[in-house]
């Protein structure tokens, strides 16, 4: 009984972390420009997810050694440093997201301007990193962020026309007046979104720190494969919602407030506070886990003793590249830039750097020395080099479409 | 071998000088601006009218209001700025066209700010009031994206 629960537990986590401000912003700009016709962006990406998920999650259970450890000494250090370097970059700018999306959700219940609360967010999620519990850290947001659930509730609530968004998700189609390149942009941005590498930094980091073993490898597959999917619907909820509410009026979600509109009009205002609680969890957790996910990849890839598990003392180079990464995160977003176009950029470089974190992935999971009798089976080789090639086609046509279409205009 | 290097300087400054000065676009492209303008500012407009009709209701609590329709505020502000920045080509049907866009977009942030005092006064008269205005922009924006698409 105590098995399941923890379990049930963490398929919750994950399908509430699975979301992030990338997801929020990006599933509700698409649903309000392009409809459901995109929803198979975020199917292949949540595909992608799970596939790299599982190998990283496999690959600590096994090894008992998280991604950037095996990074620099199966690629050798300059290949693994300029993989750093992307990564750390990337990670960063998405955490910097993370904490402007915290004080936007903020902003919604407050009406103080989103500039104010970007210091007591930053604070926030630096003395949650410092003194609260891994698993506790963990599983709170990721139980918090099930509050976006409100977002398939409101669908429903909206009374649509399911064989139309049925239509929509299967026979895709490019809406008049948006080019071709656009069209693909947003794709990209959808795939990178479901796929930012500091999810997989997090997940293998969190599999080293509750000290998984082969016997957790079970579990492990049962939290990507059900809790990442049913994120993925909650994602497709936000875009849904955004696609009945959004798209007839003409709104194109540039802002948070536009994403939670479509829950108000269904349900009223307690489905609107949940949907805040939900953006607010959801961002908090995702800020957590970039602001760590920062220190992991510097601490792993130098050596560096590390996690949430030691005292800080003992992992102090860990903690103070997590300081440095929250202060420069909460910097960029005083320099009042736009958090939803950091966002947008963040989600779009991250599919820059896809193939960076995940073909080491690949060639670990592939690896009988590190792995022995686990090491990647047929399906799971062939879904990986699929993606791969999908991956590098993502990263070689983010910057041309973005250039092409001035970022999706 | 220094002279090179001197050449390629100054020519990466001339490049760099006059990539700054933007020319006036065709009349073609300024008629796309001019849509993509109007298309943008629809969007910021129906955004305050979707909230403000939402309030009405009773389903938008206060603070939300406020920070929707200050975000469209803003966001219709910067939408006109950048469309006033824009150099109109030298005919007198680029003038009417930034005229008539240009009087809409003034007309859409009054609407705007009108909407978000009266919302926070809780002024029902002056949010009827600013509503009609809002959603008579709203169809001039709307016209004027139909009449120069494509």
């Amino acid at each position: 009984m105590k098995q399941l629960l923890s379990v049930a537990l963490g398929v919750l986590t994950a399908i509430g972390g699975f979301v992030d401000i990338g997801d929020l912003v990006t599933s509700g700009l698409v649903g309000s420009r392009f409809g459901l016709s995109l929803a198979w962006a975020t199917l292949v990406g949540v595909v992608g997810i799970c596939l790299f998920a599982e190998m990283s999650g496999r690959v600590a259970a096994v090894s008992g050694r998280a991604t950037f450890d095996l990074v620099r000494e199966r690629l050798g250090p300059r290949a693994g440093l300029a993989n750093l370097a992307a990564s750390f970059l990337i990670t960063v700018l998405t955490f910097a997201a993370e904490v402007g999306g915290i004080a936007l959700a903020l902003e919604l219940a407050s009406s103080v301007n989103y500039l104010l609360w970007v210091p007591a967010a930053g604070l926030a999620v630096w003395l949650v990193i410092w003194r609260v519990r891994f698993s506790v850290l963990e599983n709170v947001f990721g139980l918090l962020g099930l509050a976006l659930v409100v977002f398939a509730v409101a669908l429903w609530k909206l009374s649509p026309s399911w064989s139309d968004l049925a239509h929509q998700v299967l026979a895709p189609h490019n809406p008049s007046g948006e080019g071709l390149p656009t069209y693909f942009y947003y794709a990209i941005a959808l795939f990178g979104a479901a796929m930012t590498p500091y999810e997989v930094f997090f997940f293998s980091s969190g599999g080293v720190e509750e000290h998984w073993t082969k016997r957790d490898i079970r579990t492990s597959r049962l939290n990507v494969f059900v809790g990442f999917p049913l994120g993925g619907l909650l994602s497709l909820s936000i875009a849904a919602t955004a696609a009945l509410v959004l798209l007839p009026r003409n709104i194109e979600v540039d802002a948070l407030a536009q994403v939670g509109l479509p829950v108000a009009v269904a349900a009223g205002k307690l489905a609107l506070a949940a949907a805040i609680l939900g953006f607010v969890a959801a961002t908090f957790g995702a800020a957590l886990e970039t602001g760590l996910s920062s220190g992991y990849a510097v601490a792993q890839y130098f050596g560096w003793q590390w996690g949430k598990l030691v005292r800080p003392r003992e992992a102090a180079r860990f903690h103070l590249v997590v300081l440095a990464s929250t202060i420069a995160a909460v910097a960029t977003i005083l320099t009042t830039i736009d958090p939803i176009k950091v966002t947008e950029y963040s989600v779009v470089f991250s599919a820059v750097a896809l193939p960076l974190t995940y073909l080491p992935i690949l060639v670990i999971s592939n690896d009988r020395d590190y792995m022995g009798d686990k090491v990647n089976g047929r399906v799971s080789n062939l879904l990986g080099s699929v993606f791969l090639v999908l991956v590098v086609v993502a990263a070689v046509a983010a910057i041309p479409l973005m250039l092409a279409t001035k970022a999706g205009q | 071998m220094i002279r090179l290097r001197s050449l390629v300087i100054a020519g990466a400054a001339v490049v760099a000088v006059t990539g700054c000065v933007a020319p006036a676009p065709s009349p073609g492209a300024f008629e796309g601006k001019a849509v993509q303008t109007a298309k943008a500012a629809l969007s910021s407009v129906d955004t305050a009218l979707l909230a403000s009709a939402t309030a009405v209701r009773g389903r938008l609590p206060q603070p939300y209001l406020e920070t929707t329709l200050s975000s469209a505020e803003d966001s219709l502000s910067s939408i006109q700025t950048a469309f006033d920045s824009v150099q109109p080509p030298a005919t007198a049907t680029s003038d009417r066209l930034r005229d008539t866009l240009d009087r809409l977009l003034s007309r859409g942030s009054d609407g705007l700010a009108q909407l978000r005092i009266a919302s926070r006064r809780e002024d029902h008269a002056v949010v009827a009031e600013a509503t009609r205005s809002l959603q008579q922009v709203a169809d001039g924006l709307d016209r004027f994206e139909q009449e120069h698409s494509g």
